[in-house]
């Protein structure tokens, strides 16, 4: 159940234009390991500046936790912390430890020193794809601070503790090993941690990450997060202990192919013919589907897939994705939060007095499929603002930077609230989560979703959704606010009114008194009886404005 | 009209709260019925040329959400009333607004507290005062309370109040306050030919020092603006006792017309009272749109109307006691020329050239009405 390892022997061509002389431009090519290739293109990863760096290193390695925990039905534990390591240059280091599966002793190198070292051939939801980010970080390091990274890990079950000190080989992308350590394993310890020294503006970046753990928690409220820091503890109790169902692993579907995967697989086996490789290689395809769709494609069924000439391959990956007859794409190997648990970590982080949550039906674009799920919280601790307050998660990721350009913003922004009785400012927090095994990201910085149609009109939908049983809840206030509203008024003015008559009339004010409350009961009834969570809100001083 | 004294009134008080107890007692919802104090509800009598209250009458329920402030206030004004004439007190409009005002704090059930002023401003308080003269039949001044009375008098008449008398032509270049309830006034002697009501007090004052009333042998009566119920009271007396003719003096906008025709038949928010407050026989000598022109004001004296102005001007186009031929007239000009002046326009001339033209107006029966 572990990863298992395939290396991807992936080179990038990269081409450089340099001025040799006024009249004539020679061009260079030069190859580059994907490591340097990486290095040179930092910013790709959100490594911009040192504040972003911060952040972004905090969350590769907290988001690689949790795919090493949750995604094996392990209750993650989650520790961060941070250090300056060097103050007057700028230098901090950042550990992060976790309680995951860890790493075989054999496989730490590669998964940290050795970009493109990724798991097998299968599709599943992740945080982050193939550990990348983290490779980004220690390429980050490397070219900030020039330290090494140090990596601890034990798999599960095992007796020994490893100890790897790490720095990539860019040119030959290649782990250097400075040091390896074992240590015996006496309290069955499982799990990994890593440390960098990086170049990075922990003032500056701590507000995001506070936000970053903050939301994390929110959409994992089944994990337990830590946080020292210099100047900030943070500490997120485990609230519940119901994880969410792990993704399971499967083959990608026809539909969502492009030109250099077919020619990867065909790559594995030539000898296919182009039925078994349909049946072999993607999900939902069976015999049937495969020779219907080879009919429509006008393809032969029992021809050779390595006998395909360029051209057929391109036009077999079109067709591939044209073709309406595939089965829907499955929802299996996605893991969504589930109504019950975010309603469960949107009542902890938010304490909201209202909140209620929807997890749609899977649905798919482009042979992917995704979920959407929203939520919404109202009032309680939520402050009011001019409009919704927009928490975006993809595949329990939150995403803070970039909200302008996410399909969630417009969409939320397109709404018309006052349908559901929301009158701005209004304390009120919209909350999507949107998991799929491709999340369409507008930017390779990955912090906001792309405007795809059928993601849009699921969120639109989900949000309408949890919307309405908003604006049923608010009638509901309404109308038990109205009962109250007339209730106090009429009893604080019967006050003045008994006291007033019983000086021009000589009558007792108390019986005066008792009459007109009997009559207010009468007409408006009593009103309901306050409950714990009301009682809370107790001293509120509350403006009469109803006939103002 | 006879005025009741102060135990009579305490008695009619006393009954009315009596009778709302009443209500409360059978179990009923607390009700006041009130002659309704609106526009729709003012009557133009053409015939009195004033305006009277309509038969319209507004149902103030206690268990109503929008009633039920004003019901409370009605209530507190009652006992604030019934306590000043108890005490044989005098307060003016403004103690029993002070008198009445304080904050309620009520808890609900759950505990959330309410805080509310009986009322906010005078115009609350001032509101409930009016709608129990008009649900009972009595007057303010009846019911020994007083306001603020702005109106002063010079000129030829001789006064008596707690037994002094007081002669309007030895004060100076002062003048006569007018008392709170000019019906207490006891007016020995007049021998003036005319009554001139002015709307400002500055034109007032220049017309006293420069002795116009003297020149003119007639009373100067001015109001400071909106006239208060006492100074109307009052010119409705020498109107009606003394046969004075009474002519009014306002700034030629519609704000000055409106002035005119309060003291000539009474207002919208107190048109009860017209019976007594209003002079049905005042005359307009001006300032008129078309003295604009007649008198040749000059430019520097004329001033651009406003939208508001214009807005005013046909709301009295609407009104149905400025459906004169004259007046509407005046008012069509005044849209149709957009301009407006104040008396001191009159200075166009020359500073003597009020008097002139004050003189032209009313011997040359130049007025309107």
């Amino acid at each position: 159940m572990l990863r298992l390892c395939v290396y991807k022997s992936h080179k990038i061509i990269y081409c450089e234009g340099l001025m040799k002389s006024s009249k004539s431009i020679e061009i260079r090519y030069e190859e580059l390991s994907p490591a340097e290739w990486f290095r040179r293109n930092k910013e790709l990863a959100g490594l911009t500046n040192p504040t972003r760096a911060m952040y972004q290193t905090i969350r590769e390695f907290v988001e690689n936790s949790l795919d090493a925990t949750e995604s094996y039905g392990i209750l993650p534990s989650i520790k961060v912390k941070i250090d300056y390591y060097d103050k007057a240059r700028g230098w901090v280091s950042v550990y992060v430890e976790d309680n995951g599966v860890g790493i075989p002793d054999s496989e730490i190198p590669n998964v940290f020193g050795r970009v493109f070292y990724s798991s097998k051939y299968r599709i599943r939801q992740h945080r982050g794809v193939f550990g990348l980010g983290a490779k980004m970080i220690i390429l980050y390091a490397q070219s900030t601070t020039n330290k090494p990274i140090y990596v601890r890990s034990a798999p599960l079950g095992s007796d020994r503790i490893y100890e790897y000190v790490l720095m990539i080989n860019t040119l030959k992308n290649e782990p250097i090993i400075l040091e390896r350590r074992e240590y015996e394993n006496k309290y069955r310890w499982h799990g990994t941690a890593v440390k960098v020294i990086i170049e990075g503006d922990w003032p500056r970046a701590k507000k995001r990450v506070e936000e970053y753990l903050k939301r994390t928690y929110m959409i994992a409220p089944y994990a337990e997060i830590i946080l020292k820091a210099p100047d900030l503890f943070l500490c997120f109790p485990r609230v519940t202990t119901k994880l969410p169902p792990p993704p399971k692993e499967g083959l990608p579907h026809p539909k969502s192919v492009d030109v250099e995967l077919i020619k990867h697989l065909i790559a594995r086996n030539p000898n296919l013919t182009l039925r078994e490789f349909l049946t072999e290689y993607f999900d939902g395809v069976g015999k049937q589907t495969a020779e219907a769709f080879l009919k429509w494609a006008k393809f032969d069924p029992n021809k050779k897939v390595g006998d395909l000439t360029e051209d057929e391959i391109t036009e077999l990956t079109t067709k591939m994705r044209e073709f309406n007859g595939w089965r829907r794409p499955k929802a299996d190997w996605l893991s969504p939060v589930g109504e019950e648990l975010l309603i469960e970590g949107i009542k902890k982080v938010l304490e909201p007095e209202f909140v209620a949550a929807v997890t749609r039906k899977p649905s798919s674009y482009m042979g992917h499929p995704f979920i959407v799920e929203a939520a919404i919280a109202w009032g309680g601790r939520i402050p009011p603002s001019d409009k919704p307050i927009v928490y975006r998660f993809a595949n329990k990721v939150p995403l803070l930077y970039d909200e302008g350009s996410d399909v969630i913003r417009k969409v939320v922004e397109e709404i018309d609230w006052s349908v559901y009785k929301v009158k701005f400012p209004a304390p009120l927090a919209v909350i999507v989560h949107v998991c799929s095994t491709k999340i369409p990201y507008v930017s390779a910085g990955k912090e906001a979703i792309a405007d795809v149609v059928e993601i849009e009109e699921e969120i639109v939908l989900a949000i309408r959704e949890v919307a309405r049983k908003l604006r049923q809840y608010i009638t509901k206030k309404e109308k038990e606010e109205e009962i109250y509203i007339k209730f106090a008024t009429f009893s604080m003015y019967a006050g003045e009114v008994a006291n007033a008559l019983a000086y021009v009339t000589g009558k007792p004010a108390e019986e005066l008194k008792r009459k007109l409350q009997e009559l207010i009961v009468k007409k408006v009834g009593l009103p309901p009886v306050p409950g714990k969570a009301e009682v809370k809100e107790a001293s509120r001083e509350v403006a009469v404005e109803a006939r103002k | 009209m006879v005025a009741r004294s102060r135990q009579e009134v305490l008695k009619i008080l006393e009954e009315w709260g009596k009778r709302i107890v009443e209500q409360i007692e059978r179990g009923q919802e607390p009700v006041i019925e009130i002659p309704a104090r609106t526009l729709s509800n003012t009557v133009w009598d053409p015939v009195k040329k004033i305006l009277v209250l309509g038969p319209e009458r507004m149902r103030r329920r206690f268990l109503d959400l929008k009633e039920s402030r004003k019901f409370m206030q009605t209530m507190l004004m009652l006992k604030l009333i019934v306590e000043a004439i108890r005490e044989n007190v005098y307060p003016t409009i403004r103690d029993l607004y002070y008198n009445g005002k304080h904050t309620i704090v009520y808890v609900d059930p759950r505990k959330r507290v309410f805080k509310e002023n009986t009322w906010d401003d005078q115009q609350e308080s001032n509101a409930v005062i009016e709608d129990i003269e008009v649900a009972t039949s009595l007057l303010r001044e009846e019911m020994g309370i007083s306001a603020d009375v702005k109106g002063k008098v010079v000129g030829p008449i001789i006064v008596r109040s707690k037994g002094f008398e007081i002669d309007a032509t030895k004060l100076g270049d002062a003048a006569l306050s007018l008392p709170p309830n000019p019906d207490e006034l006891d007016i020995v002697k007049v021998e003036a030919n005319y009554v001139l009501v002015i709307e400002k007090d500055a034109i007032f004052q220049r017309l006293n020092r420069e002795g116009f009333w003297r020149d003119e042998n007639c009373l100067l009566v001015t109001a400071k603006g909106m006239p208060d119920r006492a100074t109307r009271r009052f010119i409705r007396r020498l109107s009606e006792e003394f046969k004075l003719p009474v002519f009014v003096l306002t700034d030629a906008d519609p704000y000055g017309w409106y002035i005119y025709s309060v003291y000539r038949s009474g207002s919208i928010k107190l048109s009860y009272e017209s019976e007594r407050l209003a002079t049905p026989d005042a005359k307009f000598v001006g300032v008129t749109a078309s003295d604009i022109i007649n008198y040749k004001i000059t430019d520097e004296y004329v001033i651009a109307a406003t939208d508001r102005d214009i807005k005013r001007a046909h709301e009295l186009l609407r009104y149905p006691w400025f459906q004169s031929d004259a007046w509407k007239k005046e008012i069509q000009l005044f849209l149709k020329m957009k301009k407006k002046v104040e008396i001191e326009a009159l200075s166009t001339h020359g500073l003597k050239f009020l008097h002139d033209y004050l003189k032209d107006k009313i011997h040359n029966k130049k007025w309107i009405e």
